[in-house]
């Protein structure tokens, strides 16, 4: 039974959607079980208005939490009890096995590098993203490719990037049912030779001293086209680009709102393509997804959007508990092993939490 | 063969073949004169109560209508639950709305379970269709309520204790029947939820009829719907604390070892039923636990003297032959656990509540059945 601790008083829809998340999840998921972690009365108020199974989800009292606007060392800092703590806490005292939050970002990666380990071998954990593409990969067609690290971190060095390559191939051969991944750096040039040094260093080893499907450097322009399936970045870096990323499609549907209301042609051109454009919603719904992963640690985090609705919290549920299922860091502890064996060096002593 | 000989054959049939083929009625057997009353009488409905059964679709009845006995799966923890149930001075009835046909496989799935009853009373709905009363073949109150109050008129209990689920109105049927014996309910009340009910005329003055005669007490301790469409809990609260949605049979048997009808050791063999199916883990029960103190059903003190009596139990050997027990401190920490992390928690508490309007509630049964129809739900 995989044990999946979720933060019910993180997210802007919280508690409501989560709970609802999580009731809906306790029916379908019948080899997990559900801890909601938050204030045990809102929480046990809400539960018996949903349909859930009281067998597979049940509440942990935390009696404070962490608000989406308040910043997230300060407010670690001033409450220990904090909701999203707690629910760290849990798993890293082998109470949980996986979490899930749609919480402040920052306090939640900090959260879990205050108490939760890497896995053996590597250096910094990584946040990862999807992003809708225009080419779609592995048995179940995934309109999304992922980008890491997005922000977990702010720098990363060469043997970083090469183990966010190795854990971005093994989340998406599992996530996405792809055999064989093809992993990018994102760099300002496709050659090998450009790039800051850490990129460069990256790019040789990630040739020489690994078998993942790595196709090179890649360009920004190349993300939205889906030329990769698991884009590899630092965390300023990666941040930078998917903060873009957002910035232009909210722009695009800006200006087609603008188009709908400024001629009567346009309008008709948009109405024209309706059809096509619902199903690209259907197709990019980051809600169907559930969250972004925080790899590199030695259990699961999935973090879901901050504005997730239920379904998404349910779907975010779902995909901590496929990680969990499919073995996730055990084949990224498998990987990141095998690299070290290669390059021949010993290998990392790496028990001491991350810093952010 | 003569008229007469026919009528004398068919009047010599056993009411098993007379039922099935809808020309009689079984009618269950009460107490023999002399014999003591029982003490406690439990009334179980079967389908989606006792049995895992599917009849959302047409495909899903005629499924359940060629099973075999051993094909029909009872829900984990029922088994031993009816078993522990079934001792001296207690008596056994199941109220079923399969149709009679079914009566020879379902008391062949009751055999293979062990299960030990006293009445088996199964719907004539042959009768119903040869009678043209095709509103009684969907009709749940001008059924089950007649059934029950003539077992009781036949075995009088000073406690009965009642078991439904969630998909069709056994709360409101259950609910009824209760103040119907109780007293609470005027016949004149109980004619309007008869008219509500859409009963047929002669059957409500049947209904009428019984629920004049049947010895009334306020006998019905617990009334427990398994939640097997998992509908929110919250929406029995208006029946009152008497009436326990319950996921599952460990937490009917944690309210009925607090109600003291079972002991420890007891619940503890519905637990490795429940456990012994596969589809319940330790730290199921132990969440199961943790739900029903929550919803304010089972005090948290009950919760933990149950690990201690199970432990006693297991020390003094009562659950020899049961090797593969988790250890008892680990099924012990397990609830407390469950209980600590609810914090200061106050569990749900009830207030006086006013009298059922079963008027209303039979409406609304209809309603929700229209709305599940409209969604293929059955």
């Amino acid at each position: 039974m995989h044990r999946i601790v979720v933060d019910a008083m993180g997210g802007d829809h919280a508690p409501d959607e989560i709970v609802q998340g999580a009731a809906e999840a306790s029916l379908g998921l019948t080899g997990a079980e559900i801890i909601l972690v938050g204030d045990a009365s809102a929480l046990g108020r809400l539960l018996p208005r949903m349909r859930h199974d009281g067998a597979r989800v049940r509440v942990h009292h935390a009696p404070t939490w962490i608000d989406m606007d308040e910043k997230p060392a300060e407010a670690l800092a001033a409450k220990p009890e904090a909701s999203i703590l707690v629910a760290a806490d849990l798993v890293a005292r082998g109470e949980g096995d996986a979490l899930v939050s749609a919480g402040n970002t920052g306090a939640s990666i900090m959260a879990c590098a205050r108490s939760w380990k890497l896995v053996p071998g590597v250096t910094r954990a990584a946040l990862a993203a999807v992003y809708p593409t225009e080419l779609r990969r592995g048995e179940k067609d995934d309109p999304f490719s992922l980008i890491l690290d997005v922000g977990a971190t702010i720098d990363a060095t060469a043997d970083d990037l090469v183990s966010f390559a190795l854990m971005g191939s093994a989340y998406a051969k599992l996530v996405s049912k792809n055999r064989s991944p093809r992993v990018a750096l994102l760099s300002n040039g496709t050659e090998a030779g450009k790039g800051p040094a850490a990129v460069v260093a990256a790019h040789a080893q990630l040739l020489e001293a690994t078998d993942i499907n790595f196709i090179g450097n890649v360009e920004g322009l190349d993300i939205p086209r889906g030329v990769a399936d698991v884009i590899v970045t630092s965390g300023f870096v990666g941040n930078v680009v998917l903060k873009m990323l957002e910035g232009v499609s909210e722009t695009v549907v800006r200006l087609a709102r603008y188009a709908h209301k400024e001629r009567l042609a346009w309008r008709l051109g948009l109405l024209a393509l309706g059809s096509a454009i619902d199903q690209l919603k259907v197709l990019t719904d980051w809600q169907q997804y559930g969250g972004a992963p925080l790899l590199g640690f030695q259990h699961p985090f999935i973090k879901a959007h901050g504005r997730s609705n239920a379904r998404a919290v349910t779907n975010a549920i779902k995909l901590a508990h496929k990680t969990l299922a499919g073995g996730l860091n055990a084949e990224i502890g498998r990987a990141i092993a095998e690299l070290d064996e290669r390059n021949g060096r010993r290998k990392r002593i790496t028990t001491e939490p991350a810093q952010s | 063969m003569s008229l007469l000989d026919r009528a004398k054959r068919l009047a010599g049939l056993p009411v098993r073949v007379g039922e099935r083929i809808g020309l009689l009625d079984y009618v269950p057997a009460g107490i023999a004169e002399g014999e003591a009353p029982p003490t406690h009488v439990f009334r179980w409905d079967l389908d989606k109560t006792y049995l895992r059964t599917e009849f959302d679709s047409f495909g899903d009845l005629v499924k359940s209508a060629m099973e075999e006995a051993s094909d029909k799966q009872a829900y984990p923890g029922a088994t031993a639950l009816l078993r522990a149930l079934k001792q001296d001075g207690h008596r056994v009835c199941i109220v079923s709305g399969s149709p009679t046909q079914m009566r020879q496989v379902l008391v062949a799935k009751l055999a293979l379970d062990g299960i030990e009853y006293d009445e088996f009373v199964l719907k004539n709905n042959l009768k119903n269709i040869l009678r043209g009363r095709f509103r009684s073949m969907r009709a749940q109150i001008p059924y089950k309520l007649p059934a029950m109050l003539q077992s009781r008129i036949g075995a009088t209990a000073a406690a009965e204790t009642l078991f439904g689920d969630d998909a069709e109105a056994d709360a409101v049927i259950y609910c009824l029947y209760a103040d119907v014996i109780a007293g609470v309910v005027s016949l004149g009340d109980l004619e309007r939820v008869l008219t509500a009910s859409r009963a047929y005329e002669d059957d409500a003055a049947r209904i009428l009829d019984l629920a004049q005669r049947v010895p009334k007490g306020n006998a019905v301790r617990r009334v427990f719907i398994h939640l097997d469409r998992r509908s929110p809990p919250l929406g029995f609260r208006r029946f009152g604390p008497r009436l326990v949605p319950v996921f599952n049979y460990f937490q009917a048997a944690l309210v009925l070892y607090q109600d003291e009808v079972l002991t420890a050791r007891q619940v503890i063999f519905v637990a490795l039923e429940m456990l012994d199916s596969g589809q319940y883990e330790l730290g199921h029960l132990a969440t199961s636990v943790q739900d029903v103190i929550r919803r304010g059903r089972v005090a948290r003190d009950t919760a933990l003297r149950l690990t201690e009596e199970a432990s006693e139990a297991a020390k003094s050997g009562a659950l020899s032959g049961r090797s593969d027990l988790p250890p008892f401190e680990r099924i012990a920490e397990a609830f407390r656990e469950r209980v600590r992390s609810l914090g200061g928690l106050e569990p749900f508490k009830f207030e006086p509540m006013e009298p059922l309007d079963y008027v209303r509630l039979v409406d609304e049964e209809h309603e929700q059945r229209r709305a599940r129809r409209k969604q293929g739900m059955g």
